[in-house]
This record gives structure tokens, sequence and C-alpha cells, in this order.
């Protein structure tokens, strides 16, 4: 008789809940089962199971139960750091928690995982940029395991028209890590006997990766905006005359506000950048990489672009949009689609299109009125129907007259400000200068959001770094306490952490005036 | 039901000869038909929701065979006082619920029974909600069987051994008088294994074959002098009988190893995770053979001096390795060798920690820790500090190479939830400064993950359906508004009795939102007294809540579709506003998306197939009007509304996107209509199948639109062009 396993064999599954995790680890099993090898799973639902992380747990002893002689095993019900031979998530994130529990190790672990994200509802809920920074995670991988098959399974999934675990079980399957032949996990599928066909074209294609046939799809690149005619001779100016480091978003700034106004419009964004890009000249020791200009150039044309309803409108009426719509609902051709825009213009709205004379008085008054400030209306745009559709093409081509507008007056107004602070810090303070540029970042959203962010950058403008930028001043009032005013900004909606950090540059002030 | 059954109960069909093959919990349900019960009762939770699940739905026909009663009991204390059948008459039963919050509710009814004594087998299976993946307090139910004198079982994980423990249980249920308590840790309830079955066994009384004659024992009434002679009967006869029975019938295990001088002793429970952990010192192999004797106790309350004393007898020092606090089987495993005058170390909660579950790192380190002080004869030491030390290493290393803690990533409402849109309009309305931020008194359920980000909603949660109860000393006491939330299933477990009622005896001037979605959702969508099962089940037996309320008084009661949040935030604020004296409840109404959708998606799927139109709606967001500020997910949380990195080079934040897992729900234009966020959010409707007449008025409606879109987009490049631009702009 040949000698028993000094082990069994232990594989975790780390999914989120709802993902069919458990439908996984079934399938093993039986496969596992059908091999008559004792095989116990078990794993945590419980709340978990609510788009939570949670973990299924499955131990094989590799010799079938006629060959143990009537012994008994004791199987665990934990996985193990240290002791695991597998070791399976559907996602990156939950990758990278196995890893941080020691799960991972270079003596025996394979590591299968899929390198799409889920982002958690905190990464998700942040005002800004809060995703996990997932790029040590792949080295980390490489690193730790024995073998690690890493790739993006669920945007295959979405291209095959399969389900994320069935490609999983077919790369468990073709692995080779398991002492189980192929057509047992295909046996396993058709008996589970649940979207058997799917399920079983998914499986071959993960296993077709692991056999070398099929290549991931790689996610798209950014894409290049398309350049229009108008824009292409400014785009051989910024391409002469801007240094390489920055030619990629100074362009992308003009082909944006060629695109939101015209030429001319590019043109003045130039002539702006102008004054920023003579100080990065100016100063050139080499070590800011251009970083003035190309942050200003970005803020710069964001803030020129700003979101009026011209704006909204003409994006939403464009044919490349309806084409992305129907790609992104999935819509097939020849399916039609009713599209619904949920709009809800207010008095702010309303005044943007409006000439700056009636705007301003209207917005003044607005902003002294409880119920004007609050006011706004409900405007349901079917833009799949001509008459919807016509709503907003007709408002699109307001866009020869915005100049005039109520809004464009006060933007330019804010932009000058802005840039003048800037170019006044650069004087004294370069990191300063790049710290008041990238404020610009909190004027943004819409509504009520962009209300908040509107203040809070004109409270930060004029409290710190106005003052700042014209005297020398204690130095927690300089870049770095403008970083942290900025990231306070976008901590919380409520603003509770802006009025701490606040609190914190007041109380400094105080201990350097003593 | 979030799943059938039918293969189980197939299972638990089984006779002499087959083997069942299944989750842990299921095995257990087998058990109990092999003991012949003759009821069983419950309360649904995790983990032992599918014992009540199985034998409630699917199997009703082998019940009826059998003659078994089963009951959906209202709560645990309905469920525990079932148990009364077995005091007077010779039939065993069985309840269920989740342990410990199940086993609070039910102490009052436990404590009765425990003192009366019972004559039929019954026994009381615990699903021990505790460690990774519980959803409560972290608690013991051992404290609940030491003071109402009720035995604990505590198996080990292996299906066959449970069984029989099963089965002995009732025997000594019996022997002794006294109910058992059974207690499966999670992963014990869901653990697959087999065992050979036996055929079920008909209770010799049962709804087929009835008592003939009520009984009258004024003994077993909880009166004086009745109580008084119940306290010594415990004492003086069933717990020595017990101890008796344990020990006669083998129910705990000795696990001999060569290395005798030391010893573990281990709740059966964890007896799986002693041999791993073991193995992973290199003392164990996978059959459980082990180098250090075990004693395993799968009765965990009455512990048996004998049987301690002749394992302590000849050791040095003992390990016991108990999960959880306080450290009950520590200080009697003491006071037993004490009294025994043995100088056997006792090692326990100074090797392990004190609280949190034993997983396997804990174990292993836990156990190296005690053969390391222990020195037991006969082992080298080297190997045992290697396997703990590459452990920390290699988690060392592994944070060295992440530089940041991965985070974590909590529970929180399914895609589609309908209880998700009464939170975004309670966070919208406490932006209101009429109303302002408000205390929120809330409740057990899904509907408690509010209290996660992104709502943060809700100040205290105190138990099931006390949502309303828990709100009364607070909301005089505070400034702004007090509200409360319950769950439907809270409602009818306890809240209408505990909170609605006093509320309206005492006057109460408060709100109480009731999330009405149909079923209780969190352990697995059962029915209510409320449920329509989406209109499946017949009218006449649906109980409405609002008839309950108008019942107990309630005067101000309003129904609102949960979905539209505007609506919901104005009902709120118009209950706050409100010059109306007296309790006012909000119904937040609409289904549980997870019971909607396994119920209506095998329907369109079946008319999709056959050419049916079909209209499949979802949302999206427009990439390029979205500023990245994510004022929508913090008002949604939904997983199925997340972020992309931004596909425009000018902006560095990640925008809203809506995936493909979108049930079309409509919370997103709701919130962006009702918060007025921004105008980024489109609804799609996607005609499946369309007929001839949807597709004439695409056709003309398309080729208008181009017509008009056709002069504007010509002056762009193609993409030829502009990827030539792109090669310049590099080769540059």
């Amino acid at each position: 008789m040949n000698k028993l396993p000094e082990r069994p064999i232990s594989m975790v599954i780390g999914a989120l809940g709802g993902e069919g995790g458990g439908v996984l680890t079934t399938w093993v099993v039986r496969a596992a089962e059908m091999c008559r090898y004792p095989t116990q799973s078990t794993s945590i639902p419980g709340v978990a199971q609510r788009t939570g992380a949670t973990n299924y747990y499955v131990e094989i002893f590799p010799a079938p139960y006629d060959a143990l002689n009537g012994q008994e095993l004791v199987m665990g019900l934990y996985p193990a750091p240290g002791n695991m031979d597998i070791v399976v998530t559907s996602e990156l994130m939950e990758a990278g928690r196995m890893l941080e529990n020691g799960m991972v190790t270079p003596d025996r672990t394979t590591l299968i995982a899929s390198t799409h994200r889920v982002y958690s509802v905190v990464e998700k809920s942040a005002m800004g940029d809060g995703l996990f920074r997932s790029d040590k995670l792949d080295n980390a991988a490489q690193k730790l395991a024995k073998r690690a098959v890493l790739f993006d399974m669920s945007t295959l999934a979405e291209k095959e028209g399969t389900v994320l675990n069935a490609i999983v079980l077919g790369v468990i399957a073709g692995s080779c890590e398991l002492p189980i032949p192929i057509e047992k996990f295909r046996d396993s599928i058709r008996e589970a006997g649940v979207a058997v066909e799917s399920n079983i074209k998914g499986f071959e294609i993960g296993l077709a990766y692991m056999n070398g046939e099929v290549t991931p799809p790689i996610s798209a690149s950014k894409k290049t905006r398309r350049t229009s005619l108008s824009a292409e001779s400014l785009v051989a100016n910024v391409l002469a005359s801007y240094p390489a480091e920055t030619q990629a978003i100074v362009t992308e700034g003009v082909k944006r506000l060629v695109d939101y106004q015209d030429a001319s419009y590019a043109k003045l964004f130039l002539n702006r950048l102008e004054d920023i890009l003579d100080i990065d000249r100016n100063c050139r020791d080499n070590s800011n990489s251009w970083i003035l200009t190309s942050e200003t150039a970005r803020y710069l044309a964001l803030m020129m672009s700003y979101e009026d309803i011209i704006r909204v409108a003409d994006l939403k009426t464009r044919r490349s949009r309806m084409d992305r719509v129907r790609a992104e609902v999935l819509a097939k051709p020849g399916e039609p689609i009713r599209l619904t825009e949920f709009l809800k213009p207010g008095f702010d709205e309303i005044t943007s299109v409006m000439p700056s004379w009636l705007g301003r008085p209207i917005m003044n008054w607005a902003h002294r009125n409880k119920w004007a400030s609050n006011y706004n209306f409900a405007m349901r745009v079917r833009t799949n129907t001509i008459y919807g559709f016509l709503r907003l093409w007709i408002l699109s081509k307001l866009r020869f007259y915005r100049p005039r507008t109520y809004r464009f007056v006060e933007e330019q107004k804010a932009i000058i400000t802005w840039l003048e602070t800037i170019k006044n810090a650069a004087a004294n303070d370069y990191q300063l200068a790049v710290e008041i540029s990238k404020l610009a970042n909190l004027r943004k959203g819409y509504s009520d959001t962009h209300k908040r962010g509107l203040q809070n950058f004109n409270r930060i403008m004029e409290e710190v770094a106005i003052p700042s930028s014209t005297t020398k001043r204690n130095p927690s009032f300089g870049a770095e306490g403008l970083a942290k005013l900025r990231t306070a900004a976008l901590a919380d909606p409520e603003g509770d952490a802006l009025e701490e950090a606040f609190k914190g540059l007041k109380a400094l002030s105080i201990s350097a005036a003593e | 039901m979030e799943r059938t059954f039918a293969r189980e109960v197939e299972m638990l069909r089984r006779g002499d000869g087959e083997y069942f093959e299944g989750e842990g919990i299921l095995a257990i349900t087998k058990a109990l038909l092999q003991s012949g019960v003759s009821y069983v009762g419950g309360y649904q939770g995790a983990p032992v929701s599918h014992l009540m699940d199985v034998l409630t739905s699917d199997s009703k026909g082998l019940m009826a065979e059998l003659g078994v009663h089963t009951e959906v009991c209202a709560n645990e204390a309905a469920a525990c006082a079932m148990l009364a059948a077995s005091v007077n008459y010779p039939i065993r039963g069985a309840v269920t619920w989740k342990s410990t919050v199940g086993t609070n509710v039910a102490s009052d009814a436990l404590s009765n029974v425990a003192s009366a004594g019972v004559i039929g087998g019954s026994l009381i299976v615990l699903g021990e909600d505790y460690g990774e993946g519980s959803s409560i307090i972290q608690e013991r139910s051992h404290a609940f069987a030491m003071k109402c004198s009720v035995w604990l079982v505590d198996p080990r994980v292996n299906h066959p051994r449970v069984v029989e423990l099963v089965e002995k249980s009732f025997e000594l249920s019996e022997a002794s008088n006294t109910p058992v308590m059974m207690e499966f840790r999670i992963r014990a309830c869901h653990v697959t294994g087999r065992f050979a079955t036996k055929n079920n066994k008909k209770p010799k009384f049962s709804m087929n074959d009835p008592i003939p004659e009520p009984e009258y024992n004024l003994d077993r009434i909880a009166l004086p002098p009745s109580t008084y002679l119940q306290e010594k009967m415990k004492v003086e006869q069933r717990f020595p009988a017990a101890i008796q029975f344990i020990q006669e019938n083998g129910m705990n295990e000795f696990f001999d190893g060569d290395c005798d001088d030391v010893g573990i002793i281990c709740q059966g429970g964890l007896y799986n995770a002693v041999i791993r952990g073991l193995q992973q010192l290199g003392l164990a192999d996978p059959f459980g053979k082990t180098r250090i004797p075990i004693y395993c106790m799968n009765v965990t309350y009455p512990m048996i001096p004998d049987e301690i004393k002749r394992f302590c007898a000849n050791k040095r020092s003992v390990c016991i390795v108990e999960e959880g606090f306080p450290d009950y089987l520590e200080q009697a495993l003491n006071a037993t060798l004490r009294k025994a005058d043995l100088n056997t170390t006792v090692v326990g909660k100074d090797v392990f920690p004190k609280a949190g579950e034993y997983q396997s790192e804990v174990m292993m380190n836990g156990l190296a820790k005690f053969i390391e002080g222990a020195v037991p004869k006969g082992i080298d030491l080297g190997p045992v500090a290697t396997a703990t030390k590459s452990v920390a290493d290699t988690k060392a290393f592994a944070a060295e190479l992440l530089g940041a803690p991965i985070p974590k990533r909590p529970p929180g409402f399914c895609t589609g939830c309908p209880e998700r849109p009464v939170f975004s309009a309670l966070k919208l309305v406490q932006q209101d400064p009429e109303i302002g931020k408000m205390h929120v008194s809330a409740d057990i359920g899904c509907h408690t993950f509010s209290t996660l980000p992104p709502f943060n909603i809700g100040n205290t949660v105190t138990g099931y359906g006390l949502g309303l109860a828990s709100s009364a000393g607070v909301k005089d006491s505070l400034k702004g508004h007090t509200i409360s939330i319950m769950g439907d299933g809270g409602f009818w477990h306890n809240g209408l009795s505990t909170g609605i009622t006093g509320a309206v005896f005492n006057e109460h001037d408060n709100l109480l939102i009731v999330m009405a979605n149909g079923y209780s959702s969190a352990t697995g969508q059962q029915q209510l007294p409320s449920s329509t099962a989406g209109g499946l089940r017949p009218a006449d037996t649906v109980v409405p809540i609002e008839n309950a309320l108008k019942g107990v008084g309630v005067k101000w009661v309003k129904k609102q579709y949960t979905y539209k949040v505007g609506k919901m935030r104005k009902l709120i604020k118009q209950a706050l506003t409100s010059s109306e004296k007296g309790l006012k409840v909000i119904i937040a109404e609409a289904e549980c998306q997870i019971a909607k959708q396994r119920r209506e998606k095998p329907v369109s799927t079946r008319l999709l197939k056959s050419g049916k139109r079909i209209v499949r709606t979802r949302f999206g967001v427009d990439e390029d009007t979205c500023t990245g500020d994510h004022s929508c997910i913090r008002l949604s949380g939904c997983p199925s509304l997340s972020v992309k990195p931004n596909p425009d080079p000018l902006r560095k934040d990640p925008v809203a996107s809506v995936l493909n897992s979108c049930v079309g729900c409509g919370l997103c234009g709701e919130v962006s209509d009702a918060a007025v966020l921004c105008p980024s959010f489109y609804k799609a409707e996607i005609i499946q199948n369309p007929r001839l007449i949807d597709r004439i008025a695409h056709k003309i409606r398309t080729s208008v639109i181009l017509k008009f879109l056709g002069k504007t987009e010509t002056s762009e490049f193609n993409d030829e062009e502009a990827s030539r631009i792109g090669t310049k702009m590099a080769a540059e």
C-alpha cells in the first residue's frame, strides 16, 4: 500500500458576498468528491453575504476513501497562514487581504486572483480620489506566492458573456494544483444544473487561458480626444513652444477649450498660461519638472470650461455620447432605448445663461432669499425623442452667446484672481504657487456640491492663499498649510474637517506670534 | 426564502444503509428525525436558519408522514416555550435559534422550563454566532447553561459524531429531566460532510398518535413551594444523573498521546482546530493522532470531575483551550483540581488571548506557547519555534511589501435594496436647517447597515425590535429630534408590544419608521405575518402592519413607497414638524430586491427567450459631465454605483460609473433629483424584442436626430488623423 499523504490540500476562496463564491466552492467540492477524495468545506456567510468580504475554506485529502482503511480524518475549519496550497480571490484588494494575512507563502501557495477592482464604499465615497493604491500588490504577490496567476477575469467574463466564478474554476482546473481530472470539474458544473451552458463556457475560457490559448483583454487605455480643425494650429503652437513635460496637458487644454467654446477662447488660455510658463522657465533649476505649468494648465482649462447648462446640453446631444450609452447599457443592435435625463435647474443654472446685467441682480437677490436659494424644478428630458433631443440641442447652440452670460463673467474674474495669486506666490515660494493652482480642484460639481466647493475655495483663497502669496509668513501658512486645507475640504461634505484644519492653523499662528 | 432545499429533503428521507451528504446544520436536522422528535420550532437567524427553512418549507410532506409538528415561532421566547410540551409528556422536541441574542430573548421561558424539568427529551440547538462572520455582540451561551442548570453540549466537528451526540443528548435530557443545549459555531453549521443514516423514527405520541389525557402536576408549576423543590431537584437529582449519564455513555472523549506528562483539554467544537494547530507544529497527523494527550469535552457543562481527575493525574501541566470570555471552564478546572488535591499546573488564558475567536494562527501560537512553557518530554522545541516564527515573518514581509494596510470591506445594502432610499432621505432631511441632526435609534436587520459608511446613520442598536423602545429615555433629553427605526422582522418579533404599545401608552410624540420589505431579510428572506410574498400569499392570511398599528392605538400612520426619496423626505419632515400629538409611524414599504429578483428574473428570462417584448431598465452616468465629487455615492452606497478612472486626461478624481449589475431600481435618479446633485445620471430603458412600432419610432427618431448631429460633428478628424498627431507628439 502506498504511504498516505501527510496533509490535506488546503484551499481558501476569498470573495465578496453575493458574488457566487459558494457556488464555486460547491463545484470544487463535488469534483473532489467524484474522485472519492475525502473533502470538507465551510464558510462564513453571516452578514458578510451582503457585499462584504467573506471566505470559503476547502480541504481535500488527496487519497481516495478506500485507501484510508477506515481511518477517519480530522479536517480543519479555518484557513491557516503558512498552511495554504491554493488561495483564490475574485478581486484584487481581496488578494491583498490574503497576502496581508500571511495566507500566501513561497514554499507552497498558488495564488489565483482576478486583478479587477471592486471598490469598497470608503474608497468610492471619498470626495476626491480615495482609491486604494494597488500598484504594490503585483510585486508582493509575485514575491510571496510559489506561483501567481493574476489577470482580469472580470473583464474577460463580461466580454465573453459568462460569469467570473466559472472562469476561476477553469483556472483552478487548468493550474493542475488539484489532483482532479479536468472532466470531473465539467461534470460538477453539469450536476449543479444551474446555467450550465454559460458556466461551462466560462470554465473552458479559464482553462484555455491556463493553456496559453487566451490572452486576457487589456483594459482600454485613455483615449486621445479628437482634435478639431480649428484646434490644429494651436496644438502645433503648443508643440513648438512648450516643454515636453507639459505638452500633453496643455494640448488637452487647448482641445478642450476649442471644443467648449472656440479657437479664440483656447488662445486666451494659452495667453494666460504664458506668464506661468515664464515663471517655470525663469526658475529652472530643473527640480520642478514644470509642475507649476502643468498643474496650472490643468486647472485653468477646467475652470475655463466650467459646466453650465449649455455645456451639459452640448455633451448630452453628441453622436459619440449616444454610441457610448448604447455600449454602456449593453443594448444590442436593433434594440431601441428610451433615454431619460435627470435635470434639476435652479436659479444658479438659469442665471448662468442670462446676460450679466440681468443675471447679477437676480443672483444677488436669490442669494439673500431663502426660497430662491433652494428653488429648483425637475426636468426629465427624453433625449431619444425628437422633441426632447431638440430641447437640449437648441440649448447647446447658445454657445456663441456664452461670453456674455453672467456666469462667464464671474468665472473669468475668479480665474484672473487665482492666476494673479499664483504668480505672486511664485515670486517667493514655488511650492506655494503649485498648491494654489491645485486648490482649483475644489471648484467642481453641480448645485449644492458646487456651492460648497466654491465657498471652501473662496475661503481658503481669502484667508490663507492670497495673504500668503504677497507676504512672507509662517511656513505653516505656505504650501504645507494649503495642502492640509485642501485635503480637509475634501474629507467630508459637512465641512467639519476643514473647520478643524482652520482651527489648527489659527492655533499655529497664535503660537508663532507668541 | 433564500434557497430551496429539494436535494436536502431527499437526504432527510434516507435510512439504514444510506449516507447523508451536506452541511452540518442539516445533518443535525436529520439527527432530530432519527431521534423521534414530535415537534420542532425556532426562530430564524444565521447560522441556524437552514434548520428552520428546510423543515418548514420543502419538507412539509415528510413532516406530515412522521407526524412532526413544525412551527415558525414569533420569536425565541415562543420557541423555547414550546418545550413546555415535554414538561408534562414523554414526547421529544427540539427548538433552535441564534445565540446568544436568541437565548437572551428566550431566557424567561428557558428558566421556567429548566426549573420545572422535562420528562420528554428536549434539545435546544444554538447557533453560536461568535467570531468571524458573526453579526451580533460577542458573548458565550455557556453562562445560560450554568445559571439555569441545563446541560451544554459542544460537539467536536465531525458529522457522524455530531449525529450520535444529538441522539445521546435526547437520552441525557430524559435521564436527567433537564433540557439540553447544543451549540454549533458558524463554521460548524456550514461545514460539509457525510454520515451513515438511520431510519427516521416515528414519535410515539405526535399529531398522528395523540396523547390520550392531559397531565396535571403542581410540582411542575413555577410557584412556591414547587420552585423550592425544583431547585433542590436540580442539585440533588438532575445534576448527578447528568454526570452519571455523560460518563457512562462516553460523551466526552480521550485521545492518547506519547507525551503524557502534559495534556490538552478543549471544548469539543475546538478539537479540529487544536489538531490542525498541533499538526502545524509537527505534533499530530491528519487522522488526529496526537503526541500530546487530549481530553475533548463534548459536554462543557457540567464538567465531569472524575474524568478531569483521571486525565490530569500524573500530568505536570495541562492546557485548557476555551474560547471566549469569561473563562468558566478554566475556573471550574482549577476548582476541581484543587478539591481533588492535584497539583497539575493549569495553563489557559495566559497563553491564549482572553477574548476573540481561536482561529488557526491564534490556536497554533497558543499551543506553541504552552508547549514551550511546559516542555513535554520527548518533544523537540526547535520545529515548534520555527513554525510560529515563519508565519510571523511572512506576515511582516507581506506588510512591508504592501506598504499600507488593506482597507476593510464591511457589508452593506444589496444592489437595488429598498431600504437604502430611506436612509438617503434621512440624510437629506438632516441637511434641512429646520430639522438638523437627529438621534436615530436604530434596530437589528439589514437596515443596521445604515450605521456604516456612507450613511453613518444610527446612534444606538440595543436589540431586535427594540429601536423604538430604546428611544424612550433619550427623546426628551435631547434638543434635536429623536427618531426610531424598526424592520418588519423586528416589528413582529417583539417591536409591536415592546416598542409601539409602550410608546402609545406613554404618549410618545416621536417618529418611528418601519422598514417593511416583506421578509425577515437578513436571516434569509423568511416570511412574516405581514408578508405578501409579492402577492403570492393568500390575502386573507396576511396581517398588514397598519392594521396592527391602528389596533394598538396609533393614529398617525402613513405608508410610503421607499424609492420615492423626495416624497419620503417630505413625509419625514411632515411627521417631525406636525403639531399633532402622539406616535407617528411611517411604513416604508417596498419588497426586498433579492426576493423580487429571484421571483421575477426567471420569468423575464423566459419571456425574453420566447420573443416577448421586455423593457430592461438601468441607470448610467455620463463620464464627461461627472466632475468626480461622488456626492451621489455618499447618498447611495449601492454596489452597482461605483467609480472608474477618469477618462478625461485633465481630471484626476475618479468618475462615478454604473456597473452592469444595476437592476434599475431608480434610486440614482431619485437621489440626483431630491438632492439636486448633477445632470450626469441618465435612465436607459432598453426595449428587448421590440415590436414593429418600437422599431419604426426608433428609426424615425434616430434619423431625424442624426440629421441635426450630422452638421455639427463633421468638423472632427477621423481616428487615423488623431493617432497621427499623437505619434507626432510622441516623436517630438
